[in-house]
């Protein structure tokens, strides 16, 4: 058998046959779209996590004639798989690949590590000349919250700053329980307590469902309590114009909280065993829990809550929503020092951010291939030529809030007509943090940070989930926090805040 | 008489030899099977959750037997098979051509190494291992594909990387230069050139490293994602493994998005999805591997007795 296996001419053939095979693999066709006018104009590339779309290249070719019209480039669209994303940008970025424009933030393809790696240029005066009608678009202050050191690197993407938590409830279980006007009348967590003790009868009585609620350490979020998280333990309270850096786990809210958390928990209304984050939402989803207790309420939000977990909602805000750095940052699109055109780079952005026609074709595809006008006055779209969701029409990335302004998206279900208006609102009428656009260099305490991100998770996850005494818990946690030496990161998140504002005044 | 003791005397160390040595088997044999349980129930338990209704696996946990028996995760993914396809041809087909293609070049290049004669054999080996102590490191290893080589989302990035792995080139070289020198003196005075030598001569006395170094190379092309994760963009491209990669790591990446609050995610698929996609792509490998590792380890034996 090997004999044979190993005959000269075979193995030569073989070889033969196998670079044969190699060059009709890596030469399979792909479509040459570029017209000859389009393809002498610069041609920007544009990288972003997301699944691979079928009509990506049509699309990419609609935005290139529709962009060579008004600023004189193309476009090269590369989404990256979500889950390599991080990796691939950084093999990129490292390497000096050529590119102009990727999405960054501060979870994904870190927007301060690509500062200080110098992978991303200051965009200031390009945004202020190339880009005037986005760079109007918001605030200064707001465009603060982007930079670092003297100058703007990121290019905010307009959409809700602001996280007001409150309770979600299923909208046939509240009203079976018939406390409807209750619910949508809460101010406090500590009013939702006489609804969990109604729904808790019901899911007694209901043997699909198994208890009352899942997500209680939501409750510990600082946000909830107006309280702007600066770093690990580290909060400021933003309703005193004097910042001072406070210990989150030292403050009464965070007493408050862990005592509805523990006080909820012996009542029955959460796991005993509580699961990691990934099972919390298939339990959800397969209807095991009626109330998420504490969640981000927004206009719009409960459509979008139906359309990913299968349950009709409702909603009410409790806390008092705050705009801060970490939400208005939440996504932004940088230019690389790579990019032979910064400011055409920055001028596409300005088509994104200002031009609805154009925002849309990428975050939504193309008219008639890909959606249709349900109610154009109310700028409604559904799928085109009827099919029945978005997701089967060949275009579908489904994240208008990487590209650029999503009060500019047009609406895909009827309930949301509207919320983007609101949202603005919201975002307008939020109290701005008293260090909205301060950002914490966590390089002279590392150490420190390491060492207190081990005890939030031993001392504060417990917590959390409401499994240890409150008094006990929160004693043994401060003892291991200031072991963890959070006092000098304190002072030096203090240093820095007072340094921010005296060169800020 | 006392030859009758004797008997008995043997007969009862026969007795207890028979004891201990069931005693031994039998627990040789329940570490093997507890061992094999290790390795097979979790198995079972993937491909049990793939053909289980979604929500009574949420509700239940995870069971050998389907509570709820539901082949919906498959139809899911059968509405569009391409993706698994595309991938399977792919990995398939650099396993293959890779191996072939490997092993001829390494063997080429181990038998060069390998004969006293070869007036370059110092510095090219000096080069060749040289790599094996000190490398450039992972960024000048992607500038060299992409701007250099140029191969990035080409199937030739899959390939390239393991062309030569030194190690193995070592193992080679170590088996020719055992040959007797004087099989290839006799070979040149019958007239053969070194082509000949090599193909007719080597070769063949060289199989069993030649079949084991195969299996080697073929798990390596088999299993490898990191290349795929370094310079292939298009999905079309995708070996089955990165493919793999990528489904579990979008879900994670979107449980992060999620975790991050006012950003609303995109589709994750369900841990039903999820398992049926892991049970088709390494279910018919791992049955394929089964029959090819017999072949190989045969093969290896074959040569060994000659």
């Amino acid at each position: 058998m090997f004999t044979r296996f190993f005959k000269p001419k075979l193995v030569q053939g073989m070889f033969a046959l196998a670079i044969a095979l190699t060059f009709t693999l890596s030469w399979s066709p792909h479509s040459v779209l570029a017209q000859d006018d389009l393809s002498n104009l610069p041609r920007l590339v544009y990288i972003y996590p997301g699944s691979p779309q079928a009509d990506l290249e049509i699309v990419q070719q609609a935005m290139s004639e529709y962009m060579a019209e008004r600023i004189g480039a193309t476009i090269e669209l590369r989404p990256l798989d979500w889950g390599v994303y991080n990796d691939q940008i950084s093999l990129i970025n490292a390497s000096g690949e050529k590119y102009d424009i990727a999405f960054t933030a501060p979870w994904i393809n870190n927007y301060y590590t690509n500062i200080t790696q110098e992978y991303f240029i200051p965009l200031d005066e390009l945004l202020t000349e190339y880009a005037p009608n986005y760079w109007a678009s918001m605030t200064p202050e707001t465009w603060d919250a982007a930079r670092v050191g003297d100058h703007i690197y990121g290019a905010i993407n307009q959409q809700i700053f602001v996280k007001p938590f409150g309770p979600y409830i299923r909208t046939e279980i509240l009203e079976a329980i018939g406390l409807t006007e209750e619910f949508a009348a809460l101010t406090s967590y500590e009013d939702l307590e006489p609804i969990l003790v109604a729904v808790q009868e019901y899911v007694d009585q209901d043997e699909t469902l198994t208890q009352v609620t899942y997500n209680l350490a939501q409750l510990l979020v600082a946000e909830n309590w107006g309280y702007d998280p600066i770093v690990s333990d580290l909060v400021i309270d933003t309703s005193n114009p004097e910042p001072t850096v406070l210990i989150y786990s030292e403050t009464e809210a965070y007493r408050n909280a862990a005592d509805i958390i523990r006080r909820w928990y012996l009542a029955g209304y959460a796991p005993a065993d509580p699961a990691v984050w990934a099972e919390m939402d298939a339990a959800w989803t397969a209807g095991l829990y009626p109330v998420r207790v504490a969640d981000i309420v927004k206009p719009g939000g409960n459509a979008e809550v139906e359309a990913r977990w299968g349950w009709p909602v409702t909603s009410t805000a409790i806390a008092e929503p705050v705009l801060t750095t970490a939400g208005v940052i939440a996504t932004l699109n940088g230019v690389s020092y790579t990019s032979e055109h910064p400011e055409l780079a920055v001028g596409f952005l300005e088509l994104l951010n200002s031009d609805p026609v154009f925002y849309n074709m990428l975050s939504k595809g193309l008219e008639g291939v890909h959606w249709e006008w349900a109610d154009e006055e109310a700028k409604l779209i559904r799928p085109a030529n009827g099919a029945e969701s978005f997701a089967d029409t060949g275009y579908n990335p489904n994240t208008d809030w990487m590209f650029g302004n999503v009060f500019n998206a047009y609406y895909t279900d009827p309930t949301q007509v509207g919320a983007w208006p609101e949202t603005a609102e919201l975002n307008h009428q939020a109290r701005p943090s008293p260090i909205l656009g301060f950002t914490f260099d966590g390089s002279q305490v590392e150490t420190e940070l390491a060492s207190v991100s081990a005890v939030l998770q031993e001392f504060g996850n417990p917590l959390g989930s409401g499994l240890v005494d409150v008094d006990e818990g929160i004693a043994r946690f401060q003892t291991a926090l200031l072991d963890a030496g959070i006092e000098r990161i304190q002072a030096e998140a203090q240093r820095q805040i007072d340094e921010w504002r005296a060169n800020n005044s | 008489m006392s030859s009758y003791k004797t008997q008995i005397r043997q007969l009862r160390k026969q007795d207890t030899d028979q004891l201990l040595s069931v005693i031994t088997r039998f627990s040789v044999h329940f570490a093997l099977i507890f061992f094999s349980l290790c390795c097979l129930v979790p198995l079972l338990l993937i491909v049990s959750a793939s053909f289980t209704d979604e929500t009574t696996l949420t509700r239940q946990g995870y069971s050998l037997i389907p509570s709820e028996f539901s082949a919906r995760a498959y139809e899911l993914i059968f509405r569009n098979p391409n993706a698994i396809l595309r991938a399977y041809a792919v990995s398939i087909f650099t396993t293959v051509v890779g191996t072939i293609v490997s092993l001829t070049v390494m063997s080429l290049l181990a038998y060069a190494l390998s004969r006293p004669e070869f007036a370059l054999r110092k510095p090219l080996s000096f080069f060749v291992f040289f790599t094996m102590l000190f490398n450039g490191g992972i960024v000048p290893y992607y500038i060299l594909m992409t701007q250099y080589l140029r191969v990035q989302d080409t199937i030739f990035a899959l390939l390239l990387p393991y062309m030569v792995v030194v190690y193995y080139v070592l193992i080679l070289r170590t088996y020719f230069a055992a040959l007797p020198p004087e099989l290839i003196d006799a070979a040149r005075v019958d007239g053969a050139g070194e082509w000949r030598i090599f193909f007719s001569i080597a070769l063949p006395l060289a199989k069993p490293a030649l079949a084991t170094i195969g299996l080697f190379m073929a798990l390596n092309y088999w299993n490898d994602w990191t290349t795929a994760l370094y310079f292939i963009r298009d999905s079309d491209l995708y070996p089955l493994q990165y493919l793999l990669y990528i489904i579990q790591s979008n879900a994670q990446a979107m449980q992060i998005q999620s975790a991050v609050g006012n950003i609303a995610a995109g589709e994750i698929p369900t841990q039903t999805a999820r398992m049926a996609m892991a049970v088709l792509a390494t279910g018919p490998a791992a049955v394929f591997f089964l029959f090819f590792q017999r072949y190989l380890v045969r093969g290896v034996t074959v040569g060994a007795f000659k």
